[in-house]
Formats: structure tokens, C-alpha cells, sequence
């Protein structure tokens, strides 16, 4: 018998068809009901339109979604021989305020997500908390906008560069707010300075934890998280920062990518008509974000907690948890080495003599985003986006799972419900 | 849950064709709680509220505050249920009704995801036309893509407070839309001497004449109330795109349209041959302060 279950509170809609057997699920299939043509939507615009559109693929993460498409354009400009070349500032600030906003999806999922869905399966009475999520959040997109104007719908980043000229008191505003934030983290969520929260060497150590973060930790064990919810134990970074380095994992034995083998094929849907595509690097499922990245550079910490749980639920939680603090730490450091003395864009050849494909591969907070495209005199010929979630919470038939459906077999539905979440779920971008 | 006694009004947020960005566009807002501590929230799509979605979608309660966000599309289905029966039910008895962002005013972004049925709530750009219409009066759009968080806790602040939110044509709050988003931009003074910026990412020039910044000629209060409370579009030299007004989006927008070198549309309400003397006359003059570098950082070394 399949049982129907109606995903809310993630961005957009989702639906769940679980067959279950002895009381356990043995299948579980995902179906995305909403379509909104982006793609479509692009075709024969001017190229530099869709540093406007793009961002509105997704209101969580869409300046993933303008770095993509930047990043598309820059390539096709490089395919054509008209390699755009990049400073030190541009690259700075992009990665800066890119970073803002995976800080920003993480303060929510922690808040508005995650916390609430553990103590909703745990049946816990605690008090929620959420507005801590939407306060952290915010701060974030202050230090953003700062460099992008505002936040969502920030079109800053243009091919060649960004269009604002920061000056040292945009900077230090930066940095105030990024102080704020970290000591708004280590007093509500840990208990602890974020330089100590970053140098534990073993989950054992988690006890010496006093905030949200020690809370959601016993949660998770009481839950034991920390022994359910495996995917593949296969992991994938494709976007080129400072933060993370681009590469496949299967277990800890790390292989090198590149994104052209990328591809998305039909969701097996048989309950409901999907509008999402599964996404496969190589004809196989990988897990993407965090706990991805986190492995990707061999953080200390989340290799130790693969080692003990592998890529349990437990493990996808908490390497978000770390990654929140790790970039926190990393947005400090881009700051203090932006040199306002650069230009801030550098002049690219005329786009509407344009004709080129190019592919912009881009870190979101779920993982890699591209964008790929095909412009030809500056007009939009083509324009195909892949998300993070269509890698992680595809729908796929046996044997060949996709992460999320092998993550929540063999678990009741409560817990299956709970395992789901614990990817991130971005059914708006999914369903572009 | 809520005591008989409370009185609050009651919130209802809802979405149809949308990307989420006003929901977190809201959530951006400096004391939140101030403001959501003044209402029962009956559901919303990412806080907590009394109802669950599906209690929602079968339309299992009613609401005083109804708000809508996202492009409206009779043929959309939220949790299994026809969106045109889920707004009817809940903005019949709604006193008041707030389209958040320009989907939900005009038809905005999403209006393209099937241009021959989508729309906002009262109007197809700026068409009377819409699910609502029957309602219009008490119909509040705030426009803006997304809308400010402060624009719509200005307006929730205005209802809980009972008093009457005046709007203009298009159903926008008259406090926030009557200014444009040119009034408080940085670079104004290169505006009214008509010194138009060279390129992008310079702190000098305006962007008006050759990049497509549509601020004189939007109606909105970006450079007065601004984003994250920190800065704007035209602040960090990005030209405003007019996401405020119903033929949002336009083509082109990183540039001007001109007829013979003569922008197409000229600021609000000034007429061309006006606006075309007095450019003829700012640009003959040459003013070296506002020709060179705003800031030169070698000089003062």
C-alpha cells in the first residue's frame, strides 16, 4: 500500500509516496507538482537580462543562481577567445556575498527546519525558537547587501565584475556585522567560541557544548541519527571557491570532477506527474552540500564524524552546522584581504556580439548549481539550470536510488519524514 | 494555541506561482517579533503557525488578514486543491487583502510562466483583471520584486493599528509608492548635470542615460527606507529595473532605449521637450569636480 505525504514548509511544494513493508519504508518516491518555465521564460532575451531573471529561479538562494549565470557568461566569453580575466577584489567580494547567503539558508534550516522537525519527531515540548534563525539570517543579508544592494534579487554581479566600488566604511560595516554574527552563534547555538567550536577533533567532545547546537545534538542521538538515514556514502563538489575544493568521494577515496559530466534524466514518478529532473554525475547518484563540502577538504571534525557514522543523518546535520561556523570564519578573512584599490570591473568585449556556450558551475548552500548556455549575437538561444536538489532529492526506480530515497528506506515514516528534511529541500529550484 | 480571549487579528499567508522571495524577503525584517506578536498567524509558509497547510488547503478556517504572494494561476493545484477555490474561500470573508510582490500585483515575473492565464490578484500589468476583482477594495498590493520587508510590516502595522491604509491607482500604499526610487540615490548630483557614468562598478556618474535605470520613472521608496536597512541597487551602482511597476519585467534592462540618442522614456510627469532643454544645457557646461574621481585615494597619499 503506498501512503501519501505532503511536504511543507521547505521552499515550494513536495509530495512523499511511501510503500511501506513491516512497518518500515520500502520505497519511497518524490514527485514535485509546481512548474514555472524559467528556462523558457529566457529564451531570446539579451544575455545580460538574465542576471535579472535568474535570481528569481529561487528566494532562498538566489544570488547562487546570478553567480551561475556570471559565471556562464564569463565562460562563453572565454570559449569565444574573449577571456575575461578577474581580479582579486571581484573574486573577493563575489565569494563574499555568496557566502552571506549559504550563511543565511543555514541559520534558517537550523531554525525554521531542522530543530522544529526533530522535536516534532522526537515529540518533544521544548520551545521553538525560529525567529533566531530569521535574526541570524538577517544579519547575514545585511553584511550582503552591504556590496550587493539588497537581498533576495541582487543583480550586482556582472560579466567583468561587480558594479559596486566599495570604500573602507562599506568594509567595516562588512565586518561589524559578520562580528555580530558570529557572537550572536557562539552565544545562542554553542556555547563556545567559534575558534574552539572549529578546532574539536572528535564528536565525543560535543558535550562540552552549551547552546541550540548542544540541544540539537542529544536530539539527534536520542533519535539515533546517528545510525540512520545513510545515502550512498558518495559525495560531489563541482564549483570552484576558496572554500570548498571540486571533487567526488566515494567513501573517503577522492577522485577529481568536472562538470561537463553532468547530467539530468527523467524522475520516475508513477503517483503524480513531477516536474523535476534527477540530476547524475556519470550515471551515478551523489550526495551534495555541506557534508560534501565539508568532506571535499577533509574538515577534521566532519571526517571524524564520517568515520563513526558515516553519511548518516546525524553526519548531514551537523557537517552544516560546522560549515556555518567554518564560513563565518572564511567570510572574516575575505574581507580583511579586499584591496578597494582594484577595479571593481574590468571592460569585456561588446556582449551583443556574442556568440558562444558557456557553463557556470556554483556552490549553493544545497550544492553545485549550473547554468549552462547558448547566446548567440547577446541573445539567449538556450538556457538550461540544474540545482543542487535534483542530485540529492531526486526520484529514481530500484536498484539505482537517488540519495534521498536510499537515505529513507528502512526507516518509519516519521523518521523518513525527518531524513528528507535533513537534505535541504528546494522544491522552487527543482522545479525551475 | 490561542485563548478564546484573544483578540488579535488573525494572518493567513499563502503563495501561488512564486520563488519565495517575499516570504524571505519578510523574514529579513528588523523586530519581527515586534510586528507578528500583533496577529494570530493562522498559517504561513515558513513559520509556524495554527494550521498546517493541508488545514489550509481545504480551506478549514478563515481568516481577518489574507496575503498573497506569487503570480496567480487558476489552473495551479496547492495540496491537491484548485488555488482559485483556496483565495476565493479565504478573500471573501477577509477584511483585508495584501498582494506581496509584483506577481501578486501585476502578474510580475511569473506572469510569463503562461502568459495567457496568469495575472495578479486585480490587475494584468497595469489591466484591471484578476481572481479578486469582486474585492478590490479591499485589495493592498505592495509591489516590488520582492516587496521590502518594511513596506509590508508598515502596512500589517497600519491594519492592526486600524487605521485606513490610502492607496493610488494601482493599490499601492500612497506612503510608500509616491516617491521614486531616484529620490535619495547617491549619484543625484550627476543626474541633474547630466554626467553619465563611463562604466559600470565606479562610484561616479549616472546610470540613467546609457546603463537603463529606470528610477526616475518608478515609483517606489528604495532610497528612503533602504534594503536590509543598509543600502539600495543604485547605491552599489546597479541600475534600478522598475520591479515595481506593472511592466516589470522589461527587455533590456542593462540599457537605455534611445530614439535618436534621445532616451525613450523621460522622468515621471517632466515633459521631453522640458527634459531635453535642460540636458542640452547641464551637458554644455563641463564641471571638473564631477568629470573627475570621486574619491583619489593617490592624491591624498
Amino acid at each position: 500500500m503506498t501512503t501519501k505525504k505532503l511536504i511543507e514548509q521547505i521552499e515550494g511544494e513536495a509530495n512523499i509516496y511511501f510503500d511501506m513493508k513491516d512497518g518500515v519504508v520500502d520505497f519511497a518516491t518524490v514527485a514535485f507538482p509546481h512548474f514555472r518555465g524559467l528556462e523558457s521564460i529566457l529564451k531570446g532575451k539579451n544575455i545580460m537580462d538574465a542576471l535579472v531573471i535568474t535570481p528569481r529561479v529561487c528566494g532562498i538562494c538566489g544570488h547562487a543562481h546570478l553567480m551561475a549565470t556570471v559565471r556562464a557568461i564569463e565562460d562563453a566569453y572565454k570559449n569565444a577567445g574573449e577571456t575575461v580575466v578577474l581580479n582579486e577584489k571581484i573574486e573577493k567580494i563575489r565569494e563574499f556575498t555568496l557566502v552571506m547567503e549559504i550563511i543565511q539558508n543555514h541559520f534558517k534550516w537550523i531554525y525554521l527546519t531542522i530543530i522544529p522537525s526533530l522535536a516534532k519527531l522526537s515529540k518533544s515540548e521544548d520551545i521553538q525558537t525560529p525567529l533566531k534563525g530569521a535574526f541570524g539570517a538577517s544579519l547575514a543579508t545585511k553584511a550582503l547587501a552591504i556590496f550587493a544592494g539588497q537581498w533576495p534579487h541582487s543583480s550586482y554581479m556582472i560579466p567583468g565584475g561587480v558594479t559596486t566600488d566599495p570604500t573602507n566604511i562599506e568594509i567595516l560595516k562588512a565586518q561589524s556585522y559578520v562580528e555580530e554574527l558570529i557572537s550572536f552563534y557562539e552565544k545562542e547555538a554553542l556555547g563556545l567560541s567559534l575558534e574552539k567550536f572549529l578546532n574539536l577533533e572528535s564528536c565525543t567532545e560535543f558535550n562540552t557544548l552549551e547552546g541550540d547546537i548542544r540541544d540539537l545534538e542529544k536530539a539527534l542521538v536520542k533519535e539515533e541519527m546517528n545510525k540512520k538515514g545513510f545515502s550512498h556514502d558518495r559525495f560531489l563538489v563541482l564549483g570552484k571557491h576558496n572554500y570548498t575544493v571540486p571533487s567526488k568521494l566515494k567513501q573517503t577515496r577522492v577522485f577529481s570532477v568536472d562538470a561537463k559530466y553532468v547530467e539530468d534524466v527523467t524522475t520516475y514518478s508513477p503517483k503524480e506527474k513531477s516536474y523535476a529532473k534527477n540530476a547524475q554525475y556519470k550515471n551515478e547518484y551523489y550526495e551534495t552540500g555541506p557534508l560534501s563540502r565539508m568532506m571535499a577538504i577533509g574538515f577534521p571534525i566532519v571526517k571524524n564524524m564520517h568515520r563513526r557514522f558515516k553519511d548518516s543523518a546525524y553526519s548531514r546535520v551537523m557537517a552544516r552546522v560546522f560549515e556555518l561556523a567554518y564560513l563565518l570564519k572564511h567570510s572574516k578573512s575575505l574581507l580583511q584581504s579586499i584591496s578597494i584599490d582594484q577595479p571593481s570591473y574590468l571592460k569585456t568585449a561588446d556582449i551583443n556580439k556574442l556568440t558562444a556556450s558557456g557553463r557556470g558551475v556554483v556552490e549553493a548552500p544545497r550544492g553545485p548549481l549550473i547554468h549552462e548556455i547558448d547566446i548567440k549575437d547577446g541573445l539567449i538561444q538556450k538556457y538550461k539550470i540544474i540545482t543542487p536538489t535534483q542530485f540529492n532529492i531526486g526520484s529514481s526506480q530500484k536498484p539505482s536510488l537517488t540519495p534521498a530515497q536510499k537515505a529513507m528506506t528502512g526507516l518509519t515514516q516519521e523518521e523518513a519524514l525527518f531524513v528528507f528534511r535533513t537534505f535541504d529541500v528546494c522544491s522552487v529550484c527543482t522545479t525551475h | 494555541m490561542h485563548s478564546k480571549q484573544d483578540k488579535r487579528p488573525t494572518l493567513l499567508w499563502i503563495q501561488g506561482v512564486t520563488c519565495n522571495g517575499n516570504t524571505h524577503s519578510f523574514l529579513n525584517l528588523p523586530n519581527i517579533d515586534q510586528l507578528l506578536v500583533k496577529f494570530r498567524l493562522l498559517h504561513h509558509p515558513s513559520l509556524a503557525g495554527e494550521y498546517s497547510f493541508e488545514d489550509m488547503a481545504a480551506c478549514r478556517f478563515k481568516c481577518d488578514i489574507l496575503i498573497f504572494e506569487g503570480a496567480y494561476d487558476p489552473l495551479m493545484k496547492r495540496g491537491g486543491v484548485l488555488l482559485s477555490k483556496i483565495v476565493e474561500h479565504y478573500a471573501q470573508t477577509a477584511g483585508h487583502i495584501i498582494g506581496v510582490g509584483s506577481c501578486a500585483s501585476f502578474g510580475g515575473m511569473f506572469k510569463a510562466s503562461a502568459p495567457e492565464r496568469n495575472s495578479g490578484l486585480i490587475f494584468n500589468e497595469e489591466i484591471e483583471y484578476g481572481p479578486l476583482l469582486k474585492y478590490k477594495s479591499k485589495v493592498i498590493n505592495i509591489a516590488g520584486c520582492p516587496a521590502h520587508p518594511e513596506w509590508i510590516s508598515y502596512t500589517l502595522s497600519m491594519i492592526a493599528a486600524g487605521k485606513k491604509v490610502q492607496v493610488d491607482e494601482l493599490h499601492r500604499p500612497i506612503e510608500l509608492f509616491s516617491n521614486l526610487a531616484h529620490h535619495g540615490c547617491i549619484r543625484n548630483e550627476y543626474f541633474e548635470w547630466k554626467v553619465d557614468a563611463v562604466a559600470f562598478g565606479k562610484k561616479e556618474g549616472c546610470l540613467f542615460y546609457e546603463y537603463g535605470c529606470r528610477a526616475p520613472m518608478t515609483h517606489a521608496s528604495c532610497n528612503k527606507i533602504l534594503w536590509n536597512e543598509v543600502s539600495s541597487k543604485t547605491r552599489v551602482g546597479t541600475p534600478c529595473f522598475g520591479c515595481t511597476e506593472p511592466d516589470f519585467p522589461r527587455q533590456n534592462l542593462f540599457s537605455t532605449k534611445k530614439n535618436m540618442s534621445i532616451p525613450v522614456d523621460v522622468p515621471i510627469g517632466v515633459p521631453k521637450r522640458s527634459y531635453l532643454t535642460l540636458t542640452g544645457i547641464a551637458k554644455a557646461f563641463h564641471i571638473q569636480r564631477l568629470e573627475g574621481k570621486l574619491i583619489d585615494y593617490k592624491k591624498t597619499d
